[in-house]
């Protein structure tokens, strides 16, 4: 696994990746055959998958993450990435084609 | 502006490619890539759509006249991927933070089960423009954007090697052992 911005963080970056991809990798392939699902069926599974990342890595992930928003302060790229995001907070995908 | 756009093949089905994005750096290919770091990931309960926001810290041995004007190696860039697992599309964009004010690079890959052989083969299509600022002084931009292009294509080559040997390592036996149960 890649390290993170500091050195104190990437302990806790090893640990929520870890807890991620296991979530993940169980996660994506039923996601894909749910296409064939019903609606809500599709939705009852999602909820349900989302419910239990949180259940699963909400604990590390507040905990590297308060690690990784200090890092960034003290590296000096909050501004740079807080003006990245006013220019274009990519909530959704940007539109098909829309580059180039 | 320069532009560059690729598209190609990954011999494996989409939800390995999605799965091995994540464990794609580091990699002996892609040494200039040195941090990454997550910064906000929601899983959407009625979509499916993960969005995962991250900072990626690399290192580009630039000519000096590079680092003389812009003093520093040093360059961050913010990518935000959505995974959509029903339409199986994996849409990543990339844009760097570091000089910002000086040049933008502004990368979209897309990452599709192959139309010809969608349960076995990925597409892989990558846009990217690169624009130097334009107040800057002409032959400056001009070859600074020359520079960034050029380090965009060796980049982007490393990458595609990068990547195929990662995947190659996450799933080979796994998936030799699906073709022989088929």
């Amino acid at each position: 696994m890649a390290h993170s911005l500091t050195p104190e963080c990437t302990p806790l970056k090893h640990e929520y990746d870890a807890c991620f991809n296991a979530w993940f990798e169980g996660y994506l392939q039923p996601a894909v055959n749910a296409a064939s699902l019903t609606d809500e069926q599709r939705v009852a599974y999602s909820r349900q998958k989302a419910e239990e990342y949180e259940q699963k890595c909400g604990k590390v992930w507040e905990s590297y993450k308060n690690c990784v928003q200090k890092a960034v302060k003290d590296k000096g790229l909050e501004d740079m990435l807080a003006e990245a995001t006013k220019d274009d907070p990519l909530l959704e995908p940007p539109v098909q084609n829309g580059s180039s | 502006m320069h532009y560059f756009s690729q598209a190609f093949n990954y011999s494996h089905p989409w939800s390995h490619v999605v799965i091995g994005m994540w464990h794609k750096y580091p990699n002996p290919h892609c040494t200039h890539v040195l941090t990454v770091d997550v910064l906000d990931r929601s899983v959407d309960p009625e979509t499916g759509v993960v969005r995962t926001e991250r900072i990626l810290g690399c290192k580009q041995k630039a000519p000096s006249w590079i680092t003389k004007l812009f003093g520093t190696e040093d360059a961050y860039v913010r990518e935000v991927s959505f995974i959509d697992p029903r339409t199986q599309t994996m849409d990543v964009t990339s844009v760097n933070l570091s000089m910002s004010q000086v040049a933008t690079c502004y990368e979209r890959i897309l990452y599709k089960p192959s139309p010809s052989n969608p349960r076995e083969n990925t597409v892989f299509s990558q846009t990217a423009e690169i624009q130097a600022r334009l107040h800057l002084w002409r032959t400056v931009s001009d070859r600074l954007e020359k520079w960034l292009a050029e380090r965009f294509e060796q980049n982007a080559l490393k990458g595609k090697l990068g990547f195929s040997d990662v995947l190659r390592s996450l799933w080979e036996n796994n998936e030799s052992q699906r073709m022989h149960l088929q």
